[in-house]
């Protein structure tokens, strides 16, 4: 016993002692880690953090870009509430968003399944419905206008031989957003399938087999095993779709400029020109923070259904 | 010990050097950023930065970037530096330039947005550099100064458009049909149309229409017709007035000849043909409402054409429009660079480069003095009668200029498209684009 107090009464001398090179060590390695992390620290205050900030303040005052803003309190929320162009617009999105949405993921999904077979060529099928994915939107409305455009396009064509009349595609205030949306998929598809090709190598080969063993045909294997196996990846597929399709502004902007009338005027198209062409920058903060809470309800609604239908396993 | 009592100042040493040098370097930056540059240089030569709008290489592109090397060599001390794009991509740029304090310090501004910059607040008055001349030698300048509330000079012009009656020759001749005269009334324009409509392959849909009624381009659209008609677009008063009888009757007469004589392509349509500025060089339509720039690209499409005044409304009116495109000069450039600028457009507005100007077909020559040279008068090109744009632009009223033009006459312009679209009626149409567009105009609060 003697002994023990001495021990105990060293041992704080003999420990800072022995842990100086790894204390050091962990020093060195924190100092490392900020240097390393300070770019994108730098990134996130400067241009993420500060921005939201900024744009948070903005949406309470009368901004034209060139003056300084002045405080207009709710002013711009309350304009939103009556302004019937900014909800034509979120109908728009909305509609525009029920078709993609699904149409998207479903076409993905057949594409993955189509592709997922170690044949022949496949890395170039495979590499060939990815180039839209890497296409600008400049291109792309190029190609659809190709396809889309009623006297020369493709598309009335192939109408035309099954002595259809011609369709105005993105001339007509009806078909403009189902138009638009088939384009997005043509354009999007490609990404979302290499996710569910992933999704589809994961899931086990013996899953299949025993489903067979035990009678199952080709389609009772989709339903049974391949769709809940990719659940996981429907899921990041939907909710990913559904930003993309509640921030669409290129393709618009490049394709129809939000006509015939306000038919494809979409809401960051809308928010695009208060901002940029009407100089109302506190009133397009506005818009972009309704537009924020709207993606974060859809978010927060598709988290919460997922727990229903999506396996992890 | 010695170690590191010698080893820690120097790394203190270097963290401190290394931080003030941080901190010089951002200074600089952020010295260089705010700018602050008065525009003079070591060579005691001033830089100005000159931004327009044109097709990159094309005719407008390469006559402005002769003129300028011309003005360097008549201005030794002045240096230009150019910023040029597309339209579109010019004023997009120009506005973030604005907010960012990096505009331009002389620009080429589309006459209808003069207002929209000076309302708030980023453009010099020139009335002082322009009392040096005398106004009377320049066409717009009276148009520039209705804009503003105070009758300021916030531009000075660049460009003159007014606009006229345009008619295929050839399409003229094969009908049968005698050319349009100054006389020529709405009815007669209908009549001339119908007998000009063409269904050539017998498919039950015209091939050739005789008008072309409806445009997005407004201004060789339902705008003047409103006036034409005894309405409105913009009262004296600075009140949106389009809800009026005589606005319905001119809707009414488009709808009519969109739907009931189908002589004009409705709005589906006209884009369908390949977009409303196509039509007339393609020779699809006989006639069209343009603007002098029109005849670029009527030449472009090889038509023979001639340009007649715009017909006769109800009352005699014809509804005239014109739009002066103007150099304006930004409020933040010091004052040698703006004077600089100024020495520009003084340079630009003379006979020389007037003439130069005039050659490329883009716009009516704003010097009164080359408006009666053969340069303009005798063009090498169709169509033979200019003056047509000139006696237009002399009776012609302005595009109810104001700080929020875009977004007014962007309301104005999608509630009647919707009504050409038959998506609803005339009045309703009317009703709903006044009160919008009145609203865009109420909520603006000037600068300052």
């Amino acid at each position: 016993m003697a002994g023990a107090p001495r021990k105990t009464l060293r041992t704080p001398r003999r420990a800072p002692r022995s842990d100086r090179p790894a204390h050091s060590a962990r020093r060195v390695e924190r100092r490392w880690a900020m240097l390393f992390a300070t770019p994108y620290l730098a990134h996130l205050v400067l241009l993420t953090a500060w921005p939201v900030l900024a744009l948070a303040y903005l949406g309470f005052t009368d901004y034209d870009t060139v003056s300084s803003p002045s405080w207009t309190g709710l002013d711009n929320y309350s304009r939103l509430l009556g302004d019937e162009a900014f909800w034509t617009s979120l109908l728009n999105t909305g509609y525009f968003a029920l078709i993609f949405v699904p149409l998207q993921t479903v076409v993905a999904l057949a594409l993955a399944v189509a592709l997922n077979q170690k044949l022949r060529f496949m890395p170039l099928l495979r590499g060939a419905y990815f180039v839209p994915v890497v296409s600008s939107w400049v291109v792309m409305a190029y190609v659809a206008d190709a396809v889309f455009n009623p006297r020369l396009g493709s598309a009335n064509a192939v109408l035309d031989w099954f002595g259809i009349d011609p369709l105005m595609w993105l001339d007509s205030p009806v078909l403009v957003i189902p138009t638009l949306a088939l384009i997005a998929v043509w354009k999007g598809a490609g990404y979302m399938m290499v996710l569910f090709l992933a999704a589809l190598q994961a899931i086990p080969q013996e899953r299949y087999e025993a489903a067979r063993v035990d009678g199952a045909g080709a389609w009772g294997r989709f339903r049974h095993i391949t769709v809940p196996g990719v659940s996981g990846t429907t899921f990041l597929v939907l909710v990913l779709s559904t930003i993309t399709t509640l921030q669409a502004f290129e393709q618009v902007f490049v394709m129809t400029g939000g006509g015939p009338g306000d038919a494809s005027e979409l809401t960051v198209l809308y928010m695009y020109r208060q901002g940029f062409e009407y100089f109302q920058m506190g009133y397009a903060a506005a818009i972009a923070w309704v537009l924020f809470a709207v993606i974060l309800v859809l978010t927060l609604i598709q988290l919460r259904l997922q727990k229903r239908w999506v396996h992890y396993a | 010990m010695p170690i590191r009592s010698t080893t820690m100042p120097i790394r203190r040493a270097v963290r401190t050097r290394t931080a003030a040098s941080a901190l010089a370097l951002t200074m600089a930056l952020t010295a260089t950023a705010c700018g602050g540059d008065s525009g003079g240089a070591a060579d005691g030569k001033t830089t100005i930065t000159l931004g327009y709008y044109a097709e990159a290489g094309g005719p407008a592109d390469g006559t402005m970037r002769k003129l300028v090397k011309e003005f360097e060599k008549a201005n030794p001390t002045i240096r230009v530096k150019i910023e040029s794009a597309d339209y579109d991509k010019f004023h997009t740029r120009l506005r973030t330039q604005l907010a960012g304090r990096k505009a331009p310090d002389v620009w080429l501004s589309d006459g209808v947005l003069v207002q929209e910059f000076a309302g708030r607040g980023s453009l010099r008055d020139l009335s002082g550099y322009a009392s040096e001349l005398n106004a009377d030698d320049y066409l717009g300048v009276d148009l520039i100064k209705k804009g503003d509330p105070k009758g300021r000079l916030y531009g000075f012009p660049q460009g003159a458009q007014s606009t006229a009656l345009f008619y295929n020759k050839k399409l003229f001749k094969d009908a049968g049909v005698a050319e349009p005269t100054a006389d020529w009334t709405y009815d007669d324009l209908l009549a001339a149309a119908k007998k000009l409509t063409k269904d050539t392959n017998g498919d039950g849909k015209p091939d050739v229409y005789g008008f072309r009624s409806y445009s997005p381009s407004f201004v060789e659209s339902w705008w003047p017709m409103v006036e034409a008609f005894g309405g409105e677009v913009l009262g004296d008063d600075g009140k949106v007035a389009i809800d009026s009888p005589g606005s319905r009757e001119a809707f009414d007469w488009m709808l009519k000849t969109m739907y009931e004589d189908k002589v004009a392509p409705d709005p589906v349509t006209t884009e369908a043909l390949g977009k409303s500025q196509t039509l007339f060089p393609s020779s699809v339509v006989a006639m069209q409402f343009g603007i002098y720039a029109r005849i670029q690209t009527a030449n472009q499409g090889k038509v023979d054409f001639g340009v007649a005044p715009l017909p006769k409304g109800p009352d005699g009116q014809r509804g005239d429009l014109a739009n002066i495109n103007a150099w304006v000069i930004n409020r933040a450039a010091p004052d040698a660079r703006a004077e600089a600028a100024w020495k520009w457009i003084e340079f630009f507005s003379g006979e020389k480069p007037q003439t130069d100007w005039t050659a490329i077909g883009e716009a009516i020559p704003i010097n009164k003095k080359v408006t009666q040279t053969p340069a303009f008068l005798s063009p090498e090109t169709p169509p033979a009668e200019r003056k047509v744009f000139l006696d237009s632009l002399a009776d012609a009223d302005d595009l109810g200029l104001n700080p929020v033009w875009s977004e007014y006459t962007t309301a104005l312009a999608e509630a009647v498209t919707g009504a050409l679209n038959k998506e609803s009626s005339v009045p309703d149409a009317l009703k709903t684009g006044q009160d919008e567009a009145q609203s865009a105009i109420d909520r603006f609060r000037p600068a300052g």
